[in-house]
């Protein structure tokens, strides 16, 4: 148990302040008593118990006596109290700590809760990724890397700006014109449209921000080799015929490699912050009660 | 000789990784050829962007409350939800926000002055986290400062902007030399493109491309100079250069060109102005550092590093004013009733200046170009949001939460009464480009070749080709792109003369955003130079602009028909092959409520009792029924009766209440699109 501690203090100490320097009694584990409402929530409790193991450890390291910030506020406040005293700053602080101010400020709680929370979080080069850890992160989360499948298909479009209130027969007439298209390509039908190809390969969800879901949901179903339609929008009509369909795939590492790596980091420090709050409970003694 | 080097040469010396994965052996994130993408058009297809944003990274953000590094504004880009500001006492994030469909592309541009500075005063073991400077931005980070610390601390660092570019320092925080703060940058510049390489797609899905910049921010006397600096891919700089260390946009693009264009590592920037509106109209002055008129050598030097312009952000568009120079009735859209960039945030009232906008720069532009032989303003158009919330591309008028920016302190507006963000500043645009895939190379050529067009935020894609032998039915062919693009030059480009041709023909081709309103009409801008005079003229070149079509103010519905698609031939009728002359086209949707009345028709107000100094003396006291105060303030636009005869010829006989009639905003908007311009230019 004492591993785990000694880690947690000296990544704190050296990530927030070298001015911190860490006392450790061989003795057992703190003893804490959280009080909360009547009425909390297991998860009220947990997270109140969370906060006071932190807030603890933060004042065993002195932050509650050491940090710029809580050194700056509790002079502001001092200042506001006695705002004729004439004395200097550091008379000022040490009057505030021993009314014991930091213990109840909500300023400085929260300032060490933060620090706190960053030194959880910390992630020491030995714990820094290796390929092969980016590999197997990259196998085992492949819904998370997953590039959407693709379709190619044909696509023809009836402009209802255009053609009005002709749109519906010159729709009927269109699909009959297709029809007998066979396996041909449609070259010069239908009207033109910004960024609209008559061959293209993309995915439902670009289509459906692109023309809206009606017309994706027809591409999406992917039946190879028919045209469909007419699938409406608030374009016009579409004819579309599905070419060949790509399946969805994941990525080799060496292709997202960056983006794999950031991952598996947002989910070190995690692992981190949950390894070493497991071991701060582990050592902390508790008592939970609850207001009457 | 630039300050930076002479103040901290050691710095050069330091090694910056700043390619992703260094730290894990064998993961090589740089294959990026042309063509790789699975969706590649040679004739090209149109990606939505922003490139304009900033997270917690940039000290006036920071300062405002926004606590979202640049992996969330990727991931918000990406359509994910991210949590935004205010935070409450236990650190909750009290808003969230998504967007309705991903980017495809983005540049994060955090303030390149302040970077070091946030990572100085945040890091203990940095020399310089001590300073009193650092002490107060910290106290002001907590929870129960007042707005008025937060204030008086944000002027005290972030003013150092105003200052002269003579004078212009880092924060006395960072040390002797600024060291600590260059250092600190350094690393901060290195993270930023980490962050880049993490999001960018390198697969050949190319789902979503990412772009390393910055922005240099240099404002003296409140002038907006800022420029976005875009670099092509990871390969950088080895510092993000901003106003302190290059004070002077030349010094910058130098800067830009000796480290980067010229250094024959592959590496690429362009830089992009943007709210000239706010410059007291001195964007686009005959002036250079020394103060001597232009030369032919700095119209060069601009013109190449500087090929697209920001129309339109959260602060306003810069496309033109009303009354100035043509009578253009659409001048009106969302222009920010202040003339420079420090009346944002300390409310100092001046009037918006006509040489602080595009209209002004592309008719001096040709004027230069007459003299110089290079036209030093030969922008192609893009648009952005400005957020300073981590929310690329967050443009909805429906869904409006505030940018932030300006030095206004969000985080203290108690959502959701009330409205999120100062009346005149808006939700921005989008930046579109017509490129063959969406991958760095191809996206950064469009850039570059001002095949480019902004929106006040719909998608609505625009197509603009010009030259001189376009058949009167090109918008029938189902070819259209490939017989006009033949035929001639697409947005961005410049036209040639041609002997024995009578004027040029223009293709306008454009679909409404599939989510948003119809279109109304689609407008050519000419302008052009006779003799030493320019004009301006528009025509309308299709649609309907007496269509009848407009927005129920109490519901916000739309009401009237209009357009799925438009597409119009135009032929100049007054061309002077002797002139040179711009078009550009403007498509404009239907009309639709502005998010102010969005806002307000979505809340129960009643303006029938409203007392505008009650309301401002009280204005805690009117929660939760903050929505009256806002929505019946006479420049959010929605209480007429207050401005009934209120005659704004004469502000000085007007009461303080009064005086915000002549500043209110539309309630009714029209949504549109800037192409960038064909120029022309005369045999010389």
């Amino acid at each position: 148990m004492l591993r785990p501690l000694v880690h947690f203090f000296l990544i704190g100490g050296l990530l927030f302040s070298s001015k911190v320097v860490y006392e450790r009694s061989r003795i057992e584990g703190p003893r804490i008593t959280v009080r909360v409402a009547a009425d909390a929530t297991d998860a009220n409790v947990e997270t109140a118990v969370r906060e006071a193991i932190l807030l603890n450890e933060a004042q065993r390291l002195g932050w509650d006596r050491t940090d710029p910030i809580v050194y700056t506020h509790l002079i502001r406040n001092m200042r506001f109290i006695e705002p004729d005293s004439p004395d200097d700053d550091l008379a000022l602080f040490q009057r505030a700590v021993e009314m014991n101010m930091q213990a109840h400020d909500p300023v400085v709680r929260a300032r060490l809760l933060y620090r706190a929370g960053e030194a959880l979080a910390f992630v020491p080069e030995d714990r820094m990724p290796s390929r092969a850890e980016l590999e197997e992160h990259r196998r085992t989360h492949g819904d998370r890397f997953e590039r959407e499948g693709r379709v190619r298909f044909q696509h023809v479009f009836l402009s209802r700006s255009k053609r009005g209130e002709a749109l519906s027969a010159d729709a009927r007439d269109m699909r009959q014109r297709l029809a007998a298209l066979g396996d041909l390509a449609p070259a010069g039908l239908g009207d033109p449209l910004p960024g609209l190809r008559p061959e293209r390969s993309a995915t439902p969800s670009e289509l459906k921000d692109d023309y809206g879901a009606e017309l994706a949901d027809v591409v999406g179903e992917a039946v190879v080799g028919a045209w469909r339609g007419p699938v409406s929008s608030v374009y016009g009509l579409h004819f579309v015929k599905v070419m060949a369909t790509e399946p969805a795939y994941v990525p080799p590492l060496d292709v997202i490699g960056a983006e794999v790596r950031a991952d598996r980091l947002r989910e070190i420090r995690k692992e981190l912050r949950e390894e070493r709050m497991a071991a701060l409970r582990e050592a902390y003694r508790i008592t939970v009660e609850r207001a009457p | 000789m630039p300050r930076l080097l002479s103040s901290a040469p050691w710095l050069f010396t330091l090694a910056l990784t700043i390619v992703g994965c260094s730290d894990s052996e064998g993961v090589s994130g740089t294959v990026d050829e042309f063509g790789r993408c699975a969706d590649f058009d040679p004739l090209r297809q149109v990606f939505w962007g922003d490139t304009h944003i900033h997270t917690e990274l940039s000290f006036d953000a920071n300062m405002q409350g926004t606590r979202t590094s640049a992996d969330d504004a990727y991931a918000f880009a990406r359509g994910e939800t991210i949590p935004l500001q205010p935070y409450d006492e236990d650190g909750d994030p009290t808003r969230m926000a998504t967007m309705d469909r991903p980017l495809d592309f983005v540049m994060l541009s955090d303030h390149a002055e302040f970077l070091g500075t946030l990572k100085v005063c945040n890091d203990p073991s940095a020399p310089g986290y001590d300073a009193e400077q650092c002490v107060d931005y910290r106290a002001a980070q907590q929870f129960g400062a007042t707005p008025e610390f937060v204030r008086d601390v944000f002027v005290r660092i972030n003013g150092l902007l105003n200052l002269p570019p003579e004078d212009a320092t880092y924060p006395a925080l960072c040390g002797p030399g600024s060291a600590y703060c260059l250092e600190a940058g350094m690393d901060v510049w290195g993270g930023i493109v980490d962050a880049a390489e993490s999001a960018y797609d390198r697969t050949d899905s190319c789902g979503f491309t990412s772009f390393p910049g910055y922005e240099w921010s240099g404002n003296p006397d409140g002038r907006n100079l800022h420029r976005n600096v875009m670099f092509k891919n990871e390969t950088v700089t080895d510092l993000p250069y901003g106003y302190f260390d290059v004070p002077y946009p030349e010094e910058l693009w130098e800067r830009l060109i000796g480290e980067c264009i010229d250094a024959d590592n592959g590496c690429d920037v362009l830089t992009i102005p943007h709210n000239s509106n706010l410059s007291d109209g001195v964007y686009f002055e005959n002036r250079m550092a020394n103060r001597e008129p232009l030369t032919p050598e700095y119209a060069e030097l601009r013109n190449a590093m500087e090929p697209v312009i920001e129309i339109y952000q959260h602060k306003g568009a810069s496309e033109c004013l009303p009354g100035a120079a043509t009578a253009d009735e659409l001048c009106g859209f969302e222009v920010i009733p202040f003339s420079n960039l420090a009346t944002t945030n300390l409310e100092r009232i001046t009037p918006p200046d006509p040489k602080g906008f595009l209209r002004y720069a592309y008719g001096e532009g040709m004027r230069f170009e007459a003299s110089l032989g290079t036209n030093p303003f030969q922008y192609g158009i893009t648009a952005a949001t400005d957020t300073h919330i981590s929310a690329p591309g967050f443009v909805a008028e429906d869904d409006f939460k505030g940018h932030g920016g300006a030095g206004q302190p969000n985080r203290f507006l108690p959502p959701p009464e009330g409205f999120p963000d100062v009346e005149y500043l808006s939700p921005g645009g989008l930046t579109a480009v017509w490129a063959e895939e969406n991958a760095r190379d191809a996206i950064f050529s469009a850039l570059r070749r001002k095949e480019t067009f902004g929106t006040s935020g719909p998608r609505m894609a625009v197509r603009m080709f010009g030259g001189w032998d376009y058949p009167s039915d090109l918008c029938d062919a189902p070819d259209l792109v490939a017989q006009a693009d033949a035929a001639g030059v697409p947005m961005g480009g410049t036209l040639a003369p041609q002997p024995g041709s009578s004027s040029p023909l223009f293709v306008v081709s454009a679909m409404q955003d599939s989510t948003s309103a119809p279109l109304q009409r689609i407008q050519i801008v000419k302008g052009w130079l006779d003799g030493d005079e320019y004009q301006v003229q528009v025509f309308e070149v299709a649609g309907d602009a007496n269509n009848g079509a407009s927005a129920d103010l109490d519901t916000c519905e739309l009401q009237g028909e209009g357009f799925g698609d438009l597409c119009g031939v135009w032929q100049d009728p007054d061309f002077d092959p002797r002139h040179r002359a711009y078009y550009y086209a403007r498509v404009l949707e239907n009309p639709s409520c502005r998010w102010t009345t969005r806002q307000c028709s979505a809340a129960e107000y009643d303006c029938a009792n409203w007392d505008y100094a009650a309301c401002v003396q009280h204005k805690q006291d009117f929660l939760p029924s903050d929505f009256t105060c806002d929505c019946c303030d006479p420049a959010a636009g929605l209480n007429p009766a207050f401005c009934e005869g209120v005659d704004c010829s004469d502000p000085g006989l007007l009461s303080e209440d009064e005086e915000r009639c002549c500043h209110q905003v539309e309630p009714v908007i029209q949504e549109r699109a800037w192409t960038s311009p064909i120029w022309y230019q005369p045999p010389s």
